[in-house]
């Protein structure tokens, strides 16, 4: 199949190793300027920097604070993944059913995921604002006061938990019903035929289906949860008192904000590894060569 | 299979809240743009008494700010990233689909690796090389930023298209004299203009929505792209909620328009996983 050449052929392959060198060289440089960066102590990104080979990382593993980090980041991709999953599993199965209007609902249960997070984080703090929120006010109504959202450590994780999950679930949503489309109706009519109710059939038949599916979904939701920054960022920039700084946000704090570019770096490095388990767990679930059955 | 009543009405409930969940936070952001300054202070109304006509908010957002010219930087930026993606992607998944290519699965691969990389773990390390070489502040240190995520996910989209397009066609192009880039033109880009489509969309959204990298990157009002603009008036001192609300809309609003434009190539590239987040 690939014997045809042409006389031009010459051309398009010096176009090829060219994109390829521009893709390549512009993708690895980064993570192993990281890794580089992560070797050396210096204040900010042009100053001098001083070899101290592996220092860095000895400080950042040996600081509370860094496994406070982890752990934050931990319990925040738990309870998103988990609620995402839920949520959008039921929201795809509601969504699957024909009823009046579906086409203009399935329409607007996406919308949150095209929204760019910052224009999700400005809603949510204006539905929240201490005085004038709209929830804020709400909650005052019903007796419940003013909660302190971006004050209490509990509501503020909460918050950011509510905002994530309100942005990504669409992504399970949209997946999981995609995937229900590939189940054979036939499966579900034998098993109404013996009597199995919608919950039989859905934990018999939907899920055992669609398990390979939802294990791909889980490991991308775990990948981007696990490292997001600009949410939790703009909501609470950590706060309060570091009680939703996870590593990304102490990566930046570092660099940025403390003029510690090598322990950054070298937070930096360690969540690249963490996230290269995930990864790899991944690919090994889903080679590349099969990759287009997904398209 | 008929259902019985009660069940038709708790899926249109269900269906309703779901809408409104959906919906809810977004009506409430475009309503409050819209809304006089003095009744944003007042008790909120959910159907709005007053509309604005002389739009204050949006007024005020697009004269006192940089935000036509941060509009103008998202929209340069964006373009570009969609060009660059397009010519870059096509060829590797052209050339990777119709050759023998040594140790391709590998370059695919790390490709893919980085594109599952968080932005922020990408952008500290490329500030550090753009302010090595003089790219710090600029523009174009965002495009090649946006092109981290935007040229893999091309890659990775192409290529399905490519490799499930038949060989054939294009051999009958070239035994009728058609050269390759003839053939190319002529028989394979109109058969993936699906595909083609798909990767300009989200590529443009990628672009369009990244905070990240431009936050970490841009540093002066005049290079910042929208959501960083929107970002620093959110942090600002005092909050100005009816331009935040005006912003926030004005940024969503081509993503809105695409969408209603072209929601079969959306749907479908979400389902691919093709939004990274």
């Amino acid at each position: 199949m690939k014997s045809f050449r042409t006389s031009s052929d010459k051309w398009l392959l010096a176009a090829f190793v060219a994109c390829i060198a521009f893709t390549l060289i512009l993708i690895l440089v980064p993570v192993l300027h990281a890794m580089h960066l992560s070797l050396f102590k210096s204040e900010s990104f042009v100053s001098e920097s001083k070899w101290v080979g592996l220092a860095n990382y000895v400080q950042v593993l040996s600081e509370p604070a860094f496994w406070r980090a982890f752990g934050i980041g931990i319990v925040f991709a738990l309870l998103t993944i988990a609620l995402q999953l839920v949520l959008g599993i039921a929201c795809a199965l509601l969504l699957d059913q024909p009823f009046f209007g579906r086409p203009v609902i399935r329409g607007l249960a996406i919308l949150p995921y095209l929204l760019p997070t910052v224009v999700v984080a400005v809603a949510f703090q204006w539905l929240l604002d201490g005085s004038l929120g709209l929830l804020t006010i709400w909650s005052e109504q019903i007796g419940i006061g003013r909660p302190a959202w971006f004050e209490n450590p509990l509501i503020a994780m909460g918050v950011v938990v509510v905002a994530s999950v309100w942005t990504w679930t669409p992504f399970v949503t949209v997946s999981f019903l995609a995937a229900l489309q590939t189940v054979p109706k036939s499966l579900y009519e034998a098993a109404r035929v013996d009597c199995a109710g919608p919950w039989a059939r859905f934990w018999h038949i939907t899920i055992p289906m669609l398990t390979p599916m939802l294990v791909v979904i889980i490991l991308l939701r775990s990948i981007w949860m696990f490292n997001k920054f600009d949410i939790i960022w703009l909501l609470t920039k950590g706060g309060p008192l570091g009680a939703t700084e996870h590593l990304p946000i102490m990566a930046y704090r570092r660099a940025f904000a403390q003029y510690d570019v090598g322990g950054g770096a070298a937070v930096a490095t360690l969540s690249f590894a963490v996230l290269s388990i995930l990864i790899i767990v991944y690919f090994h679930f889903y080679p590349l060569e099969e990759k287009d059955q997904r398209t | 299979m008929k259902k019985s009543l009660a069940a038709r009405a708790a899926i249109m409930v269900a269906a309703v809240l779901l809408g409104l969940w959906s919906f809810f936070p977004i009506y409430w952001m475009i309503v409050s743009s819209l809304r006089p300054e003095k009744e944003l202070f007042g008790q909120p109304e959910l159907f709005p008494r007053n509309i604005d006509w002389n739009f204050t908010s949006y007024r005020n957002l697009l004269e006192l700010t940089d935000y036509p010219l941060q509009f103008a930087n998202s929209i340069c930026v964006a373009l570009v990233v969609v060009l660059i993606t397009l010519v870059v992607s096509v060829i590797i998944a052209y050339v990777v689909t119709r050759f023998r290519i040594p140790g391709k699965t590998a370059m695919i691969g790390s490709m893919l690796y980085a594109y599952m990389f968080p932005p922020l773990l990408l952008a500290i390390p490329l500030l550090s090389i753009f302010a090595k070489i003089g790219f710090a502040d600029h523009l174009i240190a965002v495009v090649l930023a946006h092109c981290t995520l935007s040229i893999p996910l091309g890659v990775w989209m192409l290529w399905g298209f490519f490799k499930v397009m038949p060989f054939d066609l294009e051999e009958a192009a070239m035994v009728d004299g058609c050269s390759r880039a003839g053939a190319f033109v002529r028989v394979v880009l109109p058969l993936s203009l699906p595909g083609i489509v798909t990767v300009s969309i989200f590529s443009f959204l990628l672009s369009w929505t990244d905070y990240v990298f431009s936050f970490i990157l841009v540093n002066s009002d005049a290079n910042k792209t929208l959501p960083v603009g929107l970002a620093s008036i959110l942090g600002s001192f005092d909050a100005r909620w009816g331009e935040l609300m005006a912003g926030a809309t004005l940024i969503t609003l081509p993503l809105f328009i695409l969408f209603m434009f072209l929601s079969k190539y959306f749907i479908k590239g979400l389902a691919a996983g093709a939004v990274k987040g």
